[in-house]
């Protein structure tokens, strides 16, 4: 299915950043108000310490030590590892028929990457050691500890990504000039210095070596590597440790990653009437990756649950046995499931697909992603190899304090598009321009 | 497992295909062969590294006009300045020149060097290779002569100012299939010669402290991630979620700071690790000269059940008992969870190579042991179990608005 929006002038491009609406204000007062409901709690976390979360030791405590901050961390790094792979995809392939959502991919890439990076700083005790200890550590400590690959490894893939973005969009700024705003001159000419045309060749072919980095980079470092790694490589956890976490880590990413540009794409074309520059087939398009990247999460949960009660370890079968007795980890899969048999309905009778329909199938996915994840950090570690702790009582329910963490995080993405979109064009110039070349002016 | 009773031997048609191989060279066939069969024996275990490479050393030499075996498995656990010394040795004389030296040395040296600067823990950290020298200082738990009476949790909880419910040194009551009665788990860090904490903290605050093997925690450095925690397969870690019920006034920087300077004793700081120290100011010597070589749990113990010493020592407490029970017991080391008049003795979860230096006499939990409650409760002694119940949850918020629940 091939898409052409070559036809779009480049007024509608630019819509964003010219159009002014009172909705505009209601989606920044609203993101602004989660990111403060959760600067409250974290305020008072702060100032008393981790104990105003219901994290607790586990082991003779009764707890987990990692819970909702975690599962929320692998899930933003995988709705960022997942957002730029299908970017990458778009360049290195050729998918044209999603070049239009390709930069909100990065975008949203730099976004859950930050969050990503709040977690881990909202998640350790000491947070002010972050620089005191991590830096000078680095160098001894870096072939050691997972936690340091994994630092290492998502921060250069930071940089990766945000070298690709800042080098795709001089192109786009030097040729829209003339229709961005004056006010943010200063920036422009930041982000335009050394700019001459000639250098456009060079750096399609430098961003073509980017997407070469990322697509080879993400499966088998990222969300197929080092964040799995942290569990996976933990035998004392029966429900951590094993083979299978990587390729079910990416397979979550991809999943998760799919359902954001969706709604992402979505709000950007219900706000600025961009049905044109953003058409229904890359929906639909987008809609069967989904169906195929959900379909491999609830495959590889499959072999997990049967490896893991059919004549599995003691550990392993105890772990699994209260993975699958817990009722919210049917809905999780229930959700995923559910978003599976609309899919391929749609696939099958394609009147049954509508845009509204795909962005509350995203949500309820990246609910269940979220949830499956979470769970998966607790319950690996309260049924971990030793056993004599499975009868200590307690229970991990997140606490306020958690929650709001996922409510001010999501505030923070939809802060940042709603700034960035105002700032630069967050469909790529070359969506709309034939052969990636300028056609008309 | 090599078997120690037979040794590697060569069969006249395995000698000819050598020699047969090698005659096609044009180098000595005679001491291809020899270095063969000895390189061999070196994998076995049979002949030294060392040994291997002196032997050879001048034929070598003779032969090729340079010796450029690998030599880096001798030079484990060898910091900077003594690579030379010890290259010199292994040649069995002292004109090796430093050019050679450097020239074999070559990337073991490099990576030594590095190491070496980049702090004293990071040897220990990077291959413990000196294990087994020293001193490495573990217990031997005799779980028979433990009646439950819970004083070595209560001692320990005292003697280093934990707060609630942070019990480093914790007592199990359990009841097992194959077991009579209730039987008792005592748990306190196995401070593992290879522990999964070390390895993966990633700023190096969880350390092995070189000279007794002591795993501790750098306070100053921790960040509060809790992956020693996560990755520990005993639970041992005591996460300080808020502020310490013993402030830092009450106690004294002795016991605090150890020889090297490094604040790992007592209760940790808010946002930081704790765990068992093995009593690390005791060992220090800052509790006075007598209390070297005992823990607060050892002496809260009046059934004898806990004995604390250098495992390296065959004299130690720890190992004398250890000895005796298995010398009164011949047949114990195979078969685990005896019962009644026989014993056995095992490390907690051997199979996780950790090589813990904690030694159990003693029946082991199988997979299937229930916690139940036990002659002495936690609550008679005052000493908060469940510490998310009734510390955590009911504290947390209440911080600052009462805390209408006690």
């Amino acid at each position: 299915m091939s898409v052409d929006v070559t036809g779009v002038d480049r007024e509608t491009l630019v819509r964003p950043i010219q159009s002014r609406s009172k909705y505009f204000l209601v989606a920044l007062v609203a993101a602004l108000a989660g990111i403060g409901v959760w600067l409250y709690f974290y305020t008072q976390q702060l100032q008393h310490g981790l104990i105003v979360t219901h994290l607790a030791d586990w082991g003779s405590g009764g707890g987990v030590p990692w819970g909702l901050y975690i599962g929320a961390f692998i899930w933003w790094v995988g709705i960022a590892h997942g957002g730029i792979i299908l970017s990458a995809a778009v360049r290195l392939l050729g998918m044209d028929t999603y070049q239009p959502v390709a930069r909100m991919a990065e975008l949203l890439t730099i976004a859950a990457l930050t969050c990503a990076g709040i977690y881990i700083l909202i998640h350790v005790g000491r947070p002010d050691r972050l620089v005191t200890s991590v830096l000078p550590a680095w160098p001894w400590r870096v072939h050691w500890s997972p936690l340091v690959w994994d630092v290492t490894v998502i921060t250069a893939y930071f940089v990766l990504t945000a070298t690709y973005l800042l080098l795709t969009i001089r192109y786009d700024i030097h040729r829209l000039r003339d229709r961005l705003p004056d006010r943010l001159e200063p920036l422009y000419k930041a982000l335009m210095i050394g700019y001459s045309e000639t250098e456009d060749k060079v750096v399609e072919r430098m961003v073509w070596w980017l997407a070469f980095a990322i697509i080879i980079m993400a499966p088998l470092l990222l969300h197929g590597g080092v964040i799995p790694w942290l569990f996976a490589l933990l035998p004392s956890m029966a429900g951590w440790a094993g083979g299978v976490q990587g390729p079910s880590f990416l397979s979550i990413a991809l999943t998760s990653a799919v359902s954001g540009i969706i709604i992402i794409a979505a709000a950007f074309r219900y706000a600025y009437g961009w049905e044109e520059l953003i058409p229904k087939p890359v929906f639909y398009g987008l809609s069967k990756w989904l169906g195929f990247f959900g379909l491999l999460f609830l495959w590889l949960q499959l072999q997990q649950v049967i490896t893991g009660i059919f004549a599995a370890p003691t550990t392993l079968q105890h772990a699994t046995e209260v993975k699958i007795a817990t009722p919210i980890y049917w809905v999780a899969i229930g959700l995923v499931i559910a978003a599976e048999a609309y899919i391929f309905a749609a696939a099958l009778k394609s009147s049954l697909f509508t845009i509204p329909r795909i962005v509350a199938v995203s949500v309820l996915v990246l609910v269940g992603t979220l949830v499956e994840k979470t769970l998966f950090v607790v319950e690996g570690l309260q049924h971990a190899h030793f056993q004599l702790y499975d009868g200590v009582p307690g229970v991990y329910v997140p606490s306020a304090v958690e929650l709001s963490s996922v409510l001010g995080t999501v505030g923070i993405v939809v802060l940042f598009f709603l700034v960035v979109s105002k700032v630069i064009p967050v469909v790529e110039l070359h969506a709309i321009e034939d052969d990636h070349e300028e056609v008309r002016d | 497992m090599q078997d120690e009773d037979t040794p590697i031997s060569f069969d006249d048609d395995e000698t000819e295909r050598m020699e047969r191989l090698l005659d096609d060279t044009e180098y000595d066939t005679e001491l291809g062969v020899e270095m063969a069969k000895d390189a061999q024996r070196v994998a076995a275990g049979e002949l030294g590294e060392a040994e291997f490479y002196r032997e050879y050393h001048e034929d070598v030499l003779a032969e090729f006009g340079e010796d450029d075996r690998e030599i880096s498995g001798l030079l484990d656990g060898v910091e900077g300045d003594d690579v030379s010394e010890k290259l010199s040795s292994l040649a069995g004389r002292d004109d090796l020149s430093r050019r050679e030296v450097m020239k074999k040395g070559g990337a073991a040296f490099a990576a030594l060097s590095m190491f070496a600067t980049a702090g004293q823990e990071s040897a220990a950290a990077a291959g413990d290779g000196d294990a087994d020298e020293g001193t490495r200082y573990g217990m031997t738990i005799n779980l028979n002569n433990c009646d439950g009476c819970l004083a070595c949790v209560v001692a320990c909880n005292q003697e280093h100012g934990t707060s609630d419910g942070a019990n480093w040194m914790y007592v199990f009551t359990y009841e097992d299939e194959d077991q009579d009665d209730e039987n008792f788990l005592v748990r306190p860090c196995q401070h593992c010669t290879d522990s999964p904490c070390t390895k993966v903290c990633p700023v190096g605050a969880r350390h092995t402290r070189e000279d007794d093997g002591l795993v501790l925690t750098d306070y100053d450095i921790c960040i509060g991630c809790r992956y020693c925690e996560v990755s520990c397969p005993y639970g041992v870690n005591y996460f300080q979620w808020g502020e310490p019920d013993v402030p830092d006034s009450e106690i004294d920087d002795d016991h605090q700071y150890d020889e090297r300077g490094k604040w790992v004793g007592s209760r940790p700081p808010k946002g930081v690790m704790g765990k068992c120290t093995f009593c690390v100011d005791r060992q220090d010597g800052q509790m006075g000269e007598e209390r070297i070589g005992t823990t607060a749990c050892e002496d809260a113990c009046a059934m004898d059940a806990i004995h604390f010493g250098d495992m390296n020592d065959p004299e130690s407490a720890p190992n004398q008992h250890l000895r005796e029970y298995r010398d009164s017991q011949g047949n114990d080391m195979t078969f685990k969870n005896r019962k009644e008049h026989t014993v056995s003795t095992f490390k907690l979860m051997e199979e996780r190579g950790t090589d813990p230096n904690v030694h159990y006499i003693g029946n082991e939990p199988s997979p299937h042991a229930r916690q139940v409650d036990g002659p002495v409760t936690y609550e008679d002694m005052d000493i908060v179990e469940n510490r998310k119940e009734e510390v955590l949850d009911n504290g947390a918020m209440a911080n600052d608005q009462g805390g209408e629940e006690a």
